[in-house]
């Protein structure tokens, strides 16, 4: 087996992530791997720095990387913008997406799925700029194929799409707004940034079953979650821990059982003013 | 006419353009009563602490300019009317070049000429109307304009016509120190019904200065509708200082959208006095400073009779070094009972140098009166753009998408889709500095994702709804 031709698997490496905002240190050396066709769940309680871990994977400017590194496909992504991230394949599904009003989101998406199919190749000689005049237009008639066959999927409301991105969404529809994004888009790693909260019980079965439907072979997905309830319904390959900071715990699904029936206090209630404990 | 007067503005020169124009005596009396009107008037300054607008206006140098520069063609020039116009008229610098009107609406007793030609063919309506609606004491420059004005249209809708397609007038400017002093005056007999549009634009030699001195007057008698739009479009190098007002009467509307997009130096009063009950007086506008650009921009919803109503909503986004001032007033006179009337004013900074002044107020009144205000100002929100970034849009084009969204609810409010896509894309070439003219492709890219916005619902066709 060890012959075989080599399969190009996309793989997101965080080394040693080290990470600020204000001048507070919130990742004191994060280190995890996700590989294409695999998901992982981050869990933890509140303030453990895993939504900061979120933004960081996709370059918010409000957070100063100090040290370590991402690589995504072999990329150290820390020298790109949000969006050359976006278009070598990463995606984030937003905690709080922002709404932009006058844009509506069949608009946008189009826009957003010309630039993400353009990719993004660090090693071209005249890399891509995105801009538009430079781009290939998706053509009309599949995209609004392709968008009614996602929005079928997620159970969206026709009407959804003209409205104006995310303005006037209840929490739930904001949540499925994200998962018919990822959907259209096709990244090949994907960071869901609390998609199960302000769900309620159906929706959060809308929404797992459109992640299952997306998951396979090509989908890389991290899950980031203070509940376990959605990992009834995504399975994760993998479970990792984060509190303070770091990960201090890493398991397979049994792990997240087990979270279910002890709550964080088990993991972490020897640590709490232990600022040297490592996973 | 090929006459051109001397430069700067004299008594003697409004009696030689008075001349040169054959007017009836009556018409030079006015004429004169503004010149003296304007030599007593100070120029208006602005208030304390304002952007400096008006006083940068009160500086220009009038004394270099041409009063009267007559430009090729008389007034008896024919163009081809295009087939979604319904009237065409051309001012080009001092003098009308060109009007149109299609000969079934002449049939039905509509008039379109420029003024000069309705002062000697319809001396009754011009003398009757002619500079009741904005006095020539309003301001400085509505004085000068009222001793030098020329050209200009002249629109007369009998009762109950209804005129379905635009009537488009075309101002222009394009000889250093000339002046356009166009005067659009329109008057909608009972019941009838208009769509005007303006366009004004200019190409000046680099360096060189030109005067744009309009006003427009509007009159809409009981019942009648008009919709009168304006989109300033002009090139560096023009003072655009224009003064427009409407009087609706009973149970009538006069529907005002206005755009401001080019220009040096722009001072633009615009207002509406709602003269009948039941009448509304709505304003749309629009506004894109760049570069060293300054606009001011004064608005007014005079409220004078019984359950009149009014809606003001401006949009403007200032980038480089530009200002834009806004003052907004709504008044509602003792006895006007049951006016609703809101003012809302919003900007959207680009860039760390742009300012923008914003003061609405009330003087009201009357006791049964719903009115409001509000402003905004602000930058483009970091979280919004971090987001549009997140799916593959590059930074400049995100800041493009959000300044269209900021946009886009009033050019909702433009009910002609010529008009609004001939908006959508001035403010794209602003936004872009201009590149994107001599780039087809990307005219059609910026065209589409528009139409996607507006044409959504057909677009796309799902079937059967979920919720």
């Amino acid at each position: 087996m060890e012959t075989q031709t080599p399969v190009q698997v996309a793989e997101l490496v965080i080394r040693d992530l080290h990470a600020n905002v204000e001048d507070k240190e919130i990742l004191k050396g994060v280190n995890l791997t996700v590989r294409q066709g695999e998901t992982h769940a981050l869990m933890g309680p509140n303030g453990s720095g895993k939504s900061t871990l979120a933004n960081v994977i996709m370059g918010h400017p409000k957070y100063e990387v100090t040290e370590g590194e991402i690589l995504f496909k072999g990329v150290n992504v820390l020298d790109l913008s949000a969006d050359k991230r976006a278009r070598l394949g990463l995606f984030l599904a937003f905690q709080y997406p922002a709404s932009i009003p006058g844009v509506s989101v069949a608009n946008f998406l189009r826009r957003s799925l010309e630039s993400v199919r353009e990719g993004y190749d660090p090693n071209a000689p005249t890399a891509p700029t995105g801009k538009a005049e430079k781009r290939k237009s998706v053509n009309p008639a599949e995209f609004r194929k392709l968008l009614q066959t996602k929005m079928e999927l997620l159970k969206v409301d026709r009407t959804f799409i003209n409205r104006y991105i995310n303005e006037g969404f209840s929490g739930g529809e904001k949540k499925r707004a994200e998962i018919l994004q990822m959907a259209v888009l096709q990244p090949q790693m994907a960071v869901l940034d609390e998609t199960d909260s302000g769900l309620d019980i159906d929706a959060l079965k809308i929404v797992s079953e459109g992640v299952n439907a997306l998951t396979g072979p090509n989908l890389g997905i991290l899950i980031i979650t203070h509940y376990p309830r959605i990992l009834g319904y995504i399975k994760p390959d993998q479970v990792h821990v984060m509190y303070q900071g770091r990960i201090i715990k890493e398991g397979g699904p049994d792990l997240a059982l087990e979270l279910e029936q002890k709550g964080y206090e088990w993991l972490v209630g020897h640590l709490d003013g232990n600022q040297e404990a490592t996973a | 006419m090929t006459e051109t007067l001397t430069k700067g503005f004299t008594r003697a020169g409004v009696e030689a353009l008075s001349r040169l124009k054959g007017e009836p005596a009556w018409m030079l009396e006015k004429r004169l009563a503004a010149w003296e009107t304007y030599e007593q008037t100070p120029a208006p300054l602005g208030r304390r602490g304002d952007l400096g607008i008006m006083r940068r206006v009160a500086e220009y140098k009038l004394e270099k300019l041409v009063p009267f520069a007559a430009n090729g063609a008389s007034s008896n020039g024919h163009v081809a009317l295009p087939a979604w116009e319904s009237g065409l008229l051309v001012q080009h610098n001092s003098n009308v070049v060109a009007s149109e009107l299609d000969p079934l609406l002449s049939a039905q007793g509509v008039l379109l000429t420029d003024l000069d030609t309705a002062v000697r063919e319809y001396p009754d309506l011009v003398q009757k109307y002619f500079m009741t609606g904005v006095t020539a004491n309003t301001n400085k420059y509505t004085a000068l304009h009222g001793a030098f004005w020329s050209g200009g249209l002249f629109l007369y809708v009998p009762k109950g016509v209804k005129v379905s397609r635009p009537v488009l007038a075309r101002y222009l400017l394009d000889q250093p120190d000339a002046t356009n002093f166009a005067h659009t005056l329109i008057i909608a007999e009972p019941d009838s019904q208009v769509i005007y549009i303006e366009e004004t634009a200019s190409s000046l030699p680099e360096g060189a200065t030109a005067l744009f001195n309009g006003v427009a007057e509007i009159f809409a008698k009981a019942g009648a509708h008009v919709q009168f739009n304006a989109v300033q479009d002009f090139g560096p190098g023009v003072y655009n200082v224009t003064t427009k007002h409407g009087v609706p009467e009973k149970d009538s509307y006069i529907h005002w959208i206005v755009a401001d997009l080019g220009a040096d130096t722009t001072l633009a009063n615009l207002g509406t006095t709602m003269a009948g009950s039941g009448s509304n007086g709505d304003i749309v506008g629009v506004l894109f400073a760049t570069g060293k650009q300054l606009i001011q921009i004064n608005t007014l919803s005079e409220h004078a009779a019984l359950s009149t109503s009014a809606d003001t909503l401006f949009k403007g986004v200032v980038d480089d070094d530009a200002r834009v001032d806004f003052e907004g007033l709504i008044k509602v006179a003792p006895g006007a009972q049951q006016t609703n009337s809101y003012l809302s004013d919003h900007t959207l900074l680009l860039s760390d140098q742009a300012r923008a002044e914003s003061i609405p107020s009330l003087e009201i009144a009357a006791n049964d009166v719903k009115a409001s205000h509000g402003a905004t100002t602000g930058q483009i929100d970091a979280e919004q753009l971090f987001y549009l970034m997140c799916r593959g849009v590059p930074e400049e084009e995100a800041r493009r998408l959000i300044v269209q969204g900021f946009f886009e609810p009033v050019l909702e409010k433009i009910p002609s889709d010529e008009l609004r896509s001939r908006l959508r894309r001035s403010i794209v070439r602003k936004m872009t500095k201009g590149t994107q003219v001599v780039d087809e492709t990307e005219w059609h890219d910026v065209t589409d994702q528009w139409d996607i916005e507006g044409a959504g619902a057909e677009a796309v066709q799902i079937a059967g709804g979920d919720e």
